[in-house]
């Protein structure tokens, strides 16, 4: 192990060439199979339960919830892809719940491993973060299935409502420190504008998830003017 | 016809599917917590990563878990159990399977109703909705990656466009917290019409809260240099928060 952790730089370049080619050809198979396996189940439990998928039903319940989704999976590719990294991406899409916990996941042990985006640390740090993350799902929900009986009056005992209405506010609170405190400046117009236009428009809020593109864009338009004011010699 | 969706054979198929999507995972951080090492990064760096991410996933997997509970009483454990454990999201899968519930025409996501074409309707319906973004990582994510990594090569010699790589990265985040944050208020000042101030107060105390416990452990571990508490700052700060709702 330790001649690997001295290796020289072309050493390191080839093993991340190479690191980099499996990841993708893993992620390209292991996709593969589970879209074959997550469309293929409903025709397995079909046979089992003696009725197939009623198409027509199928085609006119896409065109009608299918096609938001289709558009939203698009723009979560295009934004995330690039915030996870290859392996990180190819996991994060299998197991999903992205934006309440795999985005803030990975940022999250991103910021304590302290890598910048675009690096092979980030890669490796960022794939540990969503496979982690993934597992710790699969477990938990595989121990509450298991003990569904003893905790379901627990968990939806109206105590402890409120607390798991609020997951969400909860993690973006404790991000929202996090970021805001290195970046106020930054910070502060997106989130004026946003509540602004959450007053004026209360129907929005059930539409979070869109408001992030055009949230998301303005401050990355404002990070840029920011950032090529300070480095004026280098501005095309 | 519940029975029938809680059946042995249907917690065979589901929980196999979620076994695979495992395995998936394992060799993924196998994989790359050994290439971490193999480039010479800080084991207890990794070790972090891990611990940190472990945690903060906790929280947010109970409240996914309440998820199956929801759509247990009409679909039965099984289904909802493989929907939420891989690629779905629960916001998605409630609204996903009761739009379909209204298309075979059961009018209702209710056990009452469920016929066995109605249900392997909508599970499809649910599989179908949400697997485009798997499909463009299948195709796209290497080419994609590879277009991003190549622009930032053609205009690295000035080490700036490196530079803003990274701070695109934290405004984005920056822009999809503020988006939360901006619905919270909203919510308040005018979810029961327009500068009421009677909407749910809640989340904005509980996201305050939620910051200000953060704001402890971040003292804490920087200027007490307690690192280790990093790896739980979030997940405490998270579960503070959410028992301020019960006491509100």
């Amino acid at each position: 192990m330790s001649e690997n952790t001295n290796m020289n730089a072309n050493a390191r370049e080839e093993y991340l060439a190479k690191y980099d080619r499996g990841t993708h050809w893993i992620g390209r198979i292991s996709t593969a199979v589970c879209i074959v396996l997550f469309l293929g189940a409903p025709f397995v439990i079909g046979l089992y339960i003696g009725a197939m998928p009623n198409l027509s039903a199928i085609a006119k319940g896409y065109l009608s919830v299918g096609l938001v989704w289709t558009v939203s999976s698009v723009v979560e590719f295009l934004v995330y892809t690039p915030m996870l990294g290859a392996g990180g991406g190819y996991l994060a899409f299998i197991t999903g719940n992205l934006i309440n916990m795999k985005i803030p996941c990975a940022m999250n042990a991103r910021e304590i491993a302290g890598t910048k985006s675009g690096t092979s640390e980030n890669e490796i740090i960022s794939t540990l973060s969503i496979a982690a993350s993934s597992l710790i799902t699969i477990v938990v929900l595989a121990l509450g299935v298991l003990l569904l009986i003893p905790l379901q009056p627990i968990l939806q005992s109206e105590t402890l409502k409120p607390a798991f209405a609020n997951v969400v506010p909860a993690l973006f609170g404790a991000m929202a420190y996090q970021y805001y405190r290195k970046n106020l400046k930054l910070a502060l117009i997106p989130l004026v504008l946003m509540t602004l236009l959450y007053i004026f428009v209360p129907s929005l809020t059930s539409q979070t998830s869109l408001m992030i593109l055009p949230s998301g864009a303005i401050t990355i338009a404002l990070a840029y003017l920011a950032w090529s004011k300070k480095k004026p010699g280098d501005a095309a | 016809m519940l029975e029938v969706l809680n059946s042995a054979p249907m917690y065979l198929i589901c929980g196999l599917i979620i076994l695979f999507v495992a395995l998936v995972c394992v060799v993924f951080m196998v994989r790359a917590y050994k290439a971490g090492i193999a480039i010479g990064m800080d084991k207890k760096k990794l070790n972090y990563a891990v611990t940190s991410s472990i945690t903060f996933s906790i929280l947010p997997s109970i409240g996914i878990l309440l998820g199956v509970i929801a759509l247990s009483g009409s679909l039965g454990t099984p289904w909802p159990w493989l929907r939420l454990s891989v690629i779905g999201a629960l916001h998605y899968e409630t609204q996903v399977a009761e739009a379909a519930a209204e298309q075979v025409g059961i009018g209702q996501l209710s056990a009452s109703v469920m016929t066995p074409q109605a249900f392997t309707t909508i599970a499809l319906l649910m599989s179908l909705c949400i697997i485009w973004g798997m499909v463009l990582s299948l195709f796209f994510n290497k080419s994609y990656l590879k277009k991003l990594q190549g622009k930032k090569k053609d205009s690295g010699e000035t080490a700036k466009k490196e530079g803003f790589g990274d701070a695109a990265m934290t405004a984005m985040f920056i822009g999809l917290v503020s988006a939360y944050m901006g619905s919270y208020i909203g919510g308040f000042v005018s979810g029961k019409g327009m500068f009421t101030f009677q909407g749910d107060y809640v989340p904005i105390i509980v996201a305050v809260v939620s910051a200000l416990v953060m704001a402890v452990f971040t003292y804490f571990a920087e200027k007490k240099h307690m690192v280790w508490l990093e790896s739980f700052s979030i997940a405490g700060s998270m579960l503070i928060g959410m028992l301020a709702a019960i006491v509100l």
